[in-house]
This record gives C-alpha cells, structure tokens and sequence, in this order.
C-alpha cells in the first residue's frame, strides 16, 4: 500500500500513471559537462541570447492559444533574458574568474534580491521570474534539456510555473500534485482547460514523494497515493470509470430543471462573462443567469464604454435567454487591482479591501454606474424580459440604499427620453463581504435577492489572500467558519421571503452544491460545464439527507471533514444516477 | 545632456509592460539613458535595462528623471516624452 496524502482539490478527475518530479533538484545527475566554448564571456552571451529567443517563441506559442496575459509574462523575460544590467553584472563575474553557469545563476539571483525587496507585491512575481530567466540560461550553458516528462506522467512539485507548463507537450499532463498553490493557482485553471485532475496544498507531498516513481491522483477528493499497489490502482482505475459512467449519466438528465430526488426545486444557472457565452450556456441546459459578469466591458480600454453599446451587450444576452430564464446583471466589479485609465483611481496597497464596485459611486464614478443601470433598463425594455440585477461589494446598509437610489435615478432618466421600460427591475446584493452576511435581517428587507459569492466571502472571512499559494487550506469555502455565514445569510433572507444564490466556484462543485442547498440556498450558479455534474448530485439526495448533510457540516471541525462528509451522500446516493 | 521630469500617471506605473515599453524606447537610441525615480529617491539607473527600471519601483503619481546624453540626446528625451504622455502604451494596450 501506498503513501496517502491529501490537499486541497483544485480540477475534478481520477489518475493514475508515473511521477513526474518537477524542480526536485537533481542531485542524483550524473557529473555535467558544460559546453566547450573558448571564451566563456562569449559562452554566457550565446546562452542569453538563445534563452531570449526560446521565450520569445514561447510567447509566440501560448499568443497564439488566445492565453495574452502568459505571452506578456514571457515577453518580459525575454527582455530579461538580454538584459545589459544582468549580462554586465555576470560578465564581471566571469571575469573575475567564476565559473559562468554560477555567475548568471548568482547575477539573477542578486537582481531578484532587489526587485523581491520592494514594496510593491507585483514585482514578488517579477523577482521570481528573474530567477526563472537565470536558470534557464544556466542550463543552455550547461547543455541540458528543461526538465520536462517524457512520457504522459502526473506531475509533482512544489509549484509548476507557467513557463514550465506551457512547454509539456499535449497529452504528458495526466494530473498536477502540488504542495503549494491555491485553487486559483495557475496550473489549476489550466488542469480544467485540460480536463485533468489538479490537487493543490498537499503539505508533505515533495518530501514524501521523493523517491516515488508513480502516483494515483484524485481531484475531485484532493487524495493523492504515492506508488500505489495493485488494489490501489485498480481501486482508483475503478473510480475513473464510475466518473466517466456518472458524467455521461449526469450528460443524460440535461433538460430537466434542477431539483432533489424528491422534488423540490434548486434553480440551476449559469455563469457567464459575455453575451457570447450564452449558447454554451443554454446548450447545457442553464435555467437562466445567476451571473453575468459585465468586466469585459469595462476592460481593456481608455474611456468608459458608451450606454449604447452597453445597451447593446445586455440586450444580447436578454434576448438570448428570453423572458422564462433570468439574467442577473452583475454591476461592473472594478477597481485598483486592474489597470482602468478613465476611473483614475488612486493607487492602493490592497485594492480588493480598497475602493471598488459599489463603492466607487462615492469616489467620482457615480455616473459610470447611473449609465450602466440606465443601459440595463433600456435593454430590458428592447428584449422585452424583467431586468435583474446585483451589486457587488456591499457592505452597509447605505450601499444597498444606494443601489436602489442609482437605479431609481436610472430609471427616471430613460423614462424622460420616452424610451419603453419594464414595469420594475429585480435588484440584489453580493454577499461577499462578512459585514453584509453579518447585516443579511436587515439588508433582506430593503433587497430582492441575495447572491452569495463563495470565493471572496472566504477570502475576507478566513483573511486569506484568493492569490497567496501558501494559504490555500484557508480558501477552502467548505471551512466551517463560512458555511455558518452562509447559514445566517439564509435565516435572514428566510425571515424576509427572499431567495438566496451561490454564484462561487463551491456551487460548481457536486459536493459543494450539496452543502450549499442543505443550508436552504435556493439557487446554484456556476460555469456551464459544471452544470450536468451539480443537476446529477441534487437529483440523487432527499431534502432529509442534506439537512442531515448541513446539520454536521455546520458542527464539523474543519473543511476536509465537511467535504469527506458530503463526497460519502454523494458516493451513497451515486447508483440513482445511473438509470 | 537633456532632461525631463515626468509624472507617471498610468495605473500601473512603470511595471510589466508599460515598463517594457519604456525599456524599448530608450533602447532605440544611441544615446545614454539614465531614470531616477524622485519620488522615492532612487539612484540613477540604466533605462535599457528592464531590471534597472523595474528596481526603481516606480508605481503611480510617482515623479521621475529622464536623462539623456549622446548624440541623438534630444530625439530620445523627445520620444520618452510622448511614451509617458501616452500613459507608457498602457491605456492603448490595457
């Protein structure tokens, strides 16, 4: 029997194959032997240059995979790569008689000394990337290949860096094990690009893994067994199986409406983040849009998008969905922590505490949110549906008084220009920030609806940067700490009649969406491929087993515990999915 | 030798690509081309040198030096002008 540790599930999915080590070192390698080149100052110029130009065509590859934001990360150590600073600073060394691979690798690692030392968090990454550049300078000096599987292998590693992911060849990722990272970490988004299990936060996962050749990996339950023995691999070869059987069984009841196996009704929709992403969204059978993420708009582009052609997107989207599915308009969630030129905001240590969202309206954007309401009555009047929307970031009772205010205001303004209007527009908040769960009684009364958002409540209730690796078991939203949050945003919203939904990345998740509607959430919004998985679940419970599930999640110690607990209904109730 | 005091006014200040560009610009010329940042009081660095610029963290409202010696002395100041006015390409690129 195998070694067993467990993390954090980042992407769903059952492995199992060889371990790929990555970063582990390598002090088993045999003696190297360096390049003979004559002069070594003009050994470390070759290497720079042909490490810039490996980027340079890296950025070109993942440019081309519609994935910019990475192209830009190796643009910059491309420049880096070539640098005169880091090149004079290694050339001196060579020259004072060191060896060149330790003098480039001690030239990056005194640049990413100084950038590390900065205030700014932004430039952490950029020290991190400086040493990325030396190391791969490094081994064109010593004529070795970059560390990569070579054959389909499930990785294990501290972290996998982008520039490191982006050269496996298609098809050698069969799962990423990593002890560090957060459910937000890069190599996480691309395991669900991939479709391939990801576990994230295994602490003790390199040490115990470093001397062991395979791997069986489980996303969905974060398990991770390190050279497994014939039951485990049959075991999790089973599970594999049983997932490919469930997620065409769960592909099978797309159509029907959300609900229990008793009937009771759990409104499933879809996130989207464009108009364009509604036909993926009704293809899998979204009931409406608990969250239309309205940033692309606002995105990208030196002056605020005119009404008109806000005018144009939501009515895309409404005319898309209909009067019988539901969108929920989400006002535009921006801040510091994005580049927005015509906002002018100051900038800020921490922009996700800072002034963003709503609470731009105070600070000089009053009437960039007065335009999208406006636009949002106006496109509800064309499509000829009821306009919902919701404002993020509410925190006080006086935000949400607000948003009524700016949507009233809104409203007046299309209604003078004689233009049709719906009879009234359906308005809620975000429940994200601790505050307005605290304040749930009272902001149920002035609200229509509430909509959780699981990821950042848990970023602000567990102190916990969403971003930093190193706190990932604080961004489990299964923590017990949020789920009675929860738990006390729905007695609120219960007291005052109105429904509450998820729109986090926990509604997404089977187990999850079980927990959720145990505690009384009345609607699962998430990525429309997460739909068929969530509709299966619920369809395979009773309303007695979730609120049996809830009763313990809510008295459980920790965040594992609650998921072991609702994985087990699920597991129990699995068989009814298959008829 | 020409100078310039500029006032960064992008968002993200002289990071990631606005950096990038200011780099690229300065490296065009033949000139020397030093930046300090004022705000903080930085030392003088090399401003074809994505490090150096980088190391002087030079992020928004922050005031900076742009200095410029050699024979193509005053197209350079000239062009790192226009850069910052542009908000250092990032309000074109995003």
């Amino acid at each position: 029997m195998g070694a067993h540790i467990t993390g954090i599930p980042g992407a769903s999915g059952v492995a199992v194959g060889p371990v790929w080590h990555y970063g582990a070192g390598g002090t088993t390698d045999a003696p190297r032997k360096p390049r003979a080149v004559g002069d070594p100052g003009a050994a470390v110029q070759a290497a720079a240059l042909e490490a810039a130009g490996q980027l340079e065509a890296l950025a070109g590859r993942v440019r081309d995979l519609g994935r910019p934001d990475e192209a830009g990360i190796f643009e910059a150590q491309a420049m880096m790569a070539t640098d005169p600073e880091l090149l004079d600073e290694a050339l001196a060394r060579v020259k004072a008689g060191e060896e060149p691979v330790s003098a480039v690798r001690r030239a990056a690692d005194a640049a990413s000394a100084v950038l590390a030392a900065l205030p700014d968090e932004l430039l952490a990454a950029r020290a991190a990337d400086v040493r990325d550049v030396g190391a791969r300078i490094a081994r064109i000096l010593l004529g070795e290949k970059m560390d990569l599987p070579d054959a389909p292998s499930i990785a294990v590693a501290d972290d996998l860096p982008p520039s490191v992911a982006a050269e496996i060849p298609p098809g050698f990722l069969l799962g990423v094990a990593l002890e560090g990272g957060s459910i937000t970490a890069h190599a996480v988004i691309l395991s669900r690009g991939l479709g391939i299990p990801a576990i994230v936060g295994a602490r003790g996962l390199t040490a115990a893994a470093a001397s062991a050749t395979s791997a069986a990996v489980d996303g969905g339950t974060g398990e991770i067994v390190l050279d497994p023995g014939p039951d485990e691999v049959a075991e999790f070869a089973a599970r594999a199986a049983g997932l490919e059987e469930s997620r065409r069984a769960a592909a099978a009841l797309r159509g029907r409406p959300g609900a229990t196996a008793d009937g009771e009704r759990v409104a499933l929709l879809a996130n989207i983040g464009s108009p364009d992403d509604a036909p993926r969204a009704l293809d899998a059978g979204a009931e409406g849009v608990g969250l239309f993420r309205t940033e692309f708009l606002f995105m990208r582009r030196q002056t605020a998008p005119a009404e008109a052609e806000q005018v144009a997107a939501y009515s895309a989207a409404f005319k898309a969905f209909g009067p019988d599915r539901p969108v929920v308009v989400r006002l535009a969630d921006i801040g510091g922590d994005k580049a927005i030129p015509y906002l002018d905001l100051p900038a800020e240590a921490n922009p996700f505490l800072g002034v963003r969202a709503i609470r731009l309206a105070a600070h000089g954007s009053r009437e960039l949110l007065v335009t999208q309401l406006r636009a949002i009555w106006r496109a509800a009047g064309r499509a000829g549906v009821t306009p919902h929307v919701m404002a993020p970031m509410v925190t006080i009772l006086d935000d949400a008084r607000l948003l009524l205010e700016l949507r009233d205001e809104a409203r007046a303004d299309v209604a003078a220009t004689g233009d049709p209007l719906p009879a009234g527009m359906v308005t809620g908040v975000m429940v994200e920030v601790p505050a307005a769960a605290i304040l749930a009684p009272e902001l149920a009364r002035i609200v229509d609806f509430f909509s959780i958002g699981t990821n950042d409540l848990t970023q602000y209730t567990m102190a916990a940067d969403r971003g930093n690796p190193a706190l990932g078991h604080l961004q489990d939203a299964l923590q017990p700490a949020v789920l009675r949050l929860i738990r006390s945003v729905v007695a609120g919203a219960d007291e005052a009649h109105i429904p509450v939904a998820v729109c986090g990345e926990l509604a997404g998740d089977p187990a999850g969406a079980l927990v959720l509607v145990g505690l009384g959430v009345d609607e699962l919004s998430a990525d429309a491929g997460s739909l068929d998985g969530i509709r299966a679940a619920l369809a395979g419970v009773t309303r007695a087993e979730l609120d049996d599930l809830a009763r313990r999640a809510l008295a459980a110690g920790d965040a594992e515990t609650v998921r072991a607990m609702a994985r087990e209904l699920l597991e129990r109730s699995g068989p009814a999915l298959v008829e | 030798m020409q100078v310039a005091e500029l006032d960064v006014r992008n968002p993200s200040g002289l990071h990631a690509r606005p950096a990038a560009q200011f780099v690229k610009t300065a490296a065009a010329f033949r000139s020397k081309v030093s930046i300090e940042n004022l705000t903080r009081g930085s030392k003088p660095a090399n401003a074809k040198s994505l490090l150096a610029v980088l190391a002087c963290g030079v992020e928004k409202g922050h005031r900076i030096l742009v200095s410029a010696e050699g024979e193509d002395e005053v197209a350079a100041i000239e062009a790192v002008r226009k850069l910052a006015d542009s908000g250092f390409g990032e309000a074109l690129v995003g």
